[in-house]
């Protein structure tokens, strides 16, 4: 239904009122014009019959017959009209038949209606007149045809059809090719969008050359779907390595469960399967429970937990826990920092991504190594710096050790379920900070952070932003 | 008897936590949807409460909330398959007393149960005693008999909470969430162990009788008598 929706859309609806609103107005603005035109002319014409009755009484009784025939016979346009009658009511001169009766005397000028003499019109026209008693009790009346503003009003009435019309009209055709315009590319957005969700996801929506609202809006969506196409290829990607990494202990869970159905003797060895069994369920569950908290940081619900929060007691308390694993494991680990620095975050999750480093750090380090946790600050910013003698990252791996699951072929043997990195530049990215990865040999991860007031600002804007940094890390 | 009531829709999980529970010498009563179950709670008061968030006709939390505005204080343990933070706060804040995430290992829901059945030695105490160990809780130390503990303020911490709780069994993830205030699993699984390896050397010396007790596969015990 291509009319009934046109005639609903809003532009359509929009242009309609503005036409109305503006042939209303212009249609009092004529009335208005042709009102005071009426006034003015009244009164001028009422000016006029007062002189003139004025100067014909001044008049001697003798003079004032010629001179009503003079003064009649001068009028070429048959609007005047004059009449001089008798006590008793008997026309002596003039073009009127009797001194019409609704007309008082002595009074101002009137309208009222006239019997002519002269003219044998159907109607009797309607004039303003004026009318005086004279020294020995004549009666003089004096009259003019206002009719000049009919002529006026048809006048005013052909300006309006001339301008009220066309304006009318093109408005409304504005409206309808406005309208029409706008269903188009609604229609055309339309179309592409169902191809979209059909899933041709490189479809983008038609940004033209022009900056109008429409076309900035398309240039909108068509950052969100820039965006989620990437986002969703990576998924795709991501998707195979949680399979992989989900499978294998699965796959180990199988076959030993399968075996010890077969070969297990005594309940012992059933027990033992089934511990087996058990921690490879462990893992992949852990591999979901990470996954689900890699989403939710991710997606950013947490802003709740904001505050201020002391990083080098993180840096001190993350230090204390992992001191004993160090230990164990001849590891050096220091930490120096300055007193209390501030920044803008959620307690727990920097905890979780400075815990996450130093974990990491200690695990890839060899025995006798050394890793250092350091705080740094400078005007409005804290550099936090975990420091290790492993092996460090090298340039090609730096991206793909942010990529969920990466785990470097060389390591691929120790524990770890390889999401320690990712969620740490999830939890970085949250807050606004920066991750820089240095370069290998000597792992270096260093987390720059915004403090003070500036710091509390800049975190709020990166919630705003948070897609457009990404690139910036690394 | 101590009795509890469980309010879980689903069958299988329901009746491995009734065998278990059963086992362990609980008297348990089970519900299988929310209605059913807020009238048992009331009709019965049990000493405790396992309830599942998500349940037809009415939800966990629900239930929870609207025992407590009847005043009605039953310790309760919340399961649910939702993980994430959040649904753990908000579990937490309407009333339930501690929550724990689906899937979990039996042992882990009877430590917790009964943790909530047996709450923690009064706390305005100021020296803790379980057989010869000795806590000093305002001049932070600690004897075993006459030998002095020389310990760490994160060990002394650690021991306190389980002299409070003695003879209980201490999951791993307890204590991770109780002692540490971790609100993540760390990557380092034997994070734990290592602690209570250091603090067990140090309060279980040659020669004296074991103290702190790991219990295979699921936590830790300090346990008063051997």
């Amino acid at each position: 239904m291509p009319q009934t929706q046109l005639i609903r859309s809003s532009t359509f609806l929009w242009a309609l009122a503005v036409a109305a609103s503006f042939a209303l107005f212009v249609v009092a603005l004529f009335a208005f014009i042709y009102w005071k035109l009426d006034a003015y002319l009244v009164a001028r014409s009422d000016r006029m019959i007062t002189t003139q009755i004025s100067f014909v009484a001044e008049l001697s009784p003798a003079r004032r017959v010629s001179a009503i025939a003079d003064h009649l016979a001068q009028d070429s346009r048959g609007v005047q009209y004059a009449g001089l009658f008798d006590a008793a009511g008997k026309r002596l001169a003039g073009n009127i038949d009797r001194v019409p009766r609704e007309l008082g005397l002595d009074g101002a000028a009137q309208g009222v209606q006239l019997d002519l003499s002269e003219k044998p019109t159907a109607h009797s026209p309607v004039v303003r007149a004026v009318g005086r008693r004279l020294d020995g009790g004549d009666v003089l009346v004096m009259g003019r045809n206002v009719d000049e503003t009919r002529e006026i009003s048809s006048v005013v009435g052909q300006a309006l059809a001339l301008g009220l019309l066309p304006a009318f009209s093109l408005c409304l055709l504005a409206g309808v090719w406005l309208s029409l315009r706008a269903q188009r590319r609604v229609e055309e957005v339309n179309q592409r969008v169902q191809r979209i969700v059909a899933g041709e996801l490189r479809e983008r929506l038609p940004e033209g050359g022009t900056d109008d609202p429409f076309a900035r809006l398309a240039r909108i969506v068509n950052g969100m779907l820039d965006e989620m196409e990437t986002m969703i290829n990576a998924l795709a990607g991501v998707g195979n390595d949680i399979a992989h990494d989900l499978r294998t202990p699965l796959t180990r869970v199988r076959l030993a469960l399968e075996r010890g159905r077969t070969h297990a003797a005594t309940l012992e060895q059933l027990q033992d399967v089934t511990d087996k069994a058990i921690a490879g369920i462990d893992q992949s569950l852990a591999i979901v429970t990470a996954l689900l908290r890699l989403t939710e940081i991710e997606n950013n619900r947490r802003m709740a937990g904001f505050g201020e929060v002391p990083l080098d007691e993180i840096l001190r308390e993350v230090c204390d826990v992992y001191e004993p694993i160090a230990e164990d494991k001849h590891v050096g680990l220091g930490v120096v920092t300055e007193r209390s620095v501030q920044v803008w975050g959620d307690r727990d999750l920097l905890f979780e991504a400075v815990a996450n480093l130093v974990d990491n750090a200690i695990k890839f380090t060899p025995s006798g190594g050394r890793v250092e946790l350091a705080l740094e600050t400078e005007d409005d910013t804290a550099l936090l710096r975990v420091s290790d003698t492993g092996p460090g990252i090298s340039e090609q791996e730096r991206e793909a050790v942010l990529r969920r699951f990466y785990r470097s072929d060389k390591i691929r043997s120790t524990p770890g379920i390889g999401l320690g990195l990712s969620l740490v530049a999830a939890i970085v990215k949250l807050h606004g900070f920066r991750l820089i990865i240095g370069p290998a040999p000597g792992g270096r991860i260093e987390i720059l952070a915004w403090t003070g007031r500036a710091g509390r600002a800049i975190t709020h804007r990166s919630r705003a932003l948070l897609h457009a940094d990404a690139g910036q890390m690394g | 008897m101590t009795r509890i009531l469980l309010i879980e829709d689903d069958t299988e999980t329901a009746e491995a936590i009734l065998a278990e529970l059963g086992d362990r010498g609980f008297e348990v009563q089970w519900a299988g949807n929310g209605v059913d179950g807020l009238d048992r709670a009331r009709a019965s008061s049990p000493d405790a409460m396992i309830v599942d968030r998500m349940l037809p006709g009415m939800n966990g939390l629900t239930i929870i909330e609207t025992l407590r505005k009847d005043h009605i204080r039953t310790p309760v343990l919340v399961l649910s398959a939702l993980g994430a933070v959040d649904d753990r706060v908000r579990g937490l804040r309407t009333g339930g007393d501690d929550y724990l995430t689906k899937p979990f290992a039996l042992v882990e829901l009877v430590a917790r149960i009964e943790a909530l059945l047996r709450r923690p030695t009064e706390r305005r105490a100021t020296r803790l005693q379980v057989g010869s160990l000795e806590l000093d809780l305002i001049e932070r130390t600690a004897r075993r008999g006459e030998r002095r503990l020389d310990l760490l303020p994160r060990e002394f911490r650690l021991l306190e909470y389980m002299v409070r709780r003695n003879d209980q069994l201490l999951t791993r993830a307890m204590l991770l969430e109780e002692v540490w205030h971790y609100k993540f699993v760390p990557a380092t699984t034997n994070l734990i162990d290592v602690h209570m390896g250091r603090l067990r050397h140090k309060v279980d010396g040659p020669g004296e009788a074991q103290l702190i007790h790991n219990v295979r596969g699921s936590g830790f015990v300090l346990r008063s008598r051997s």
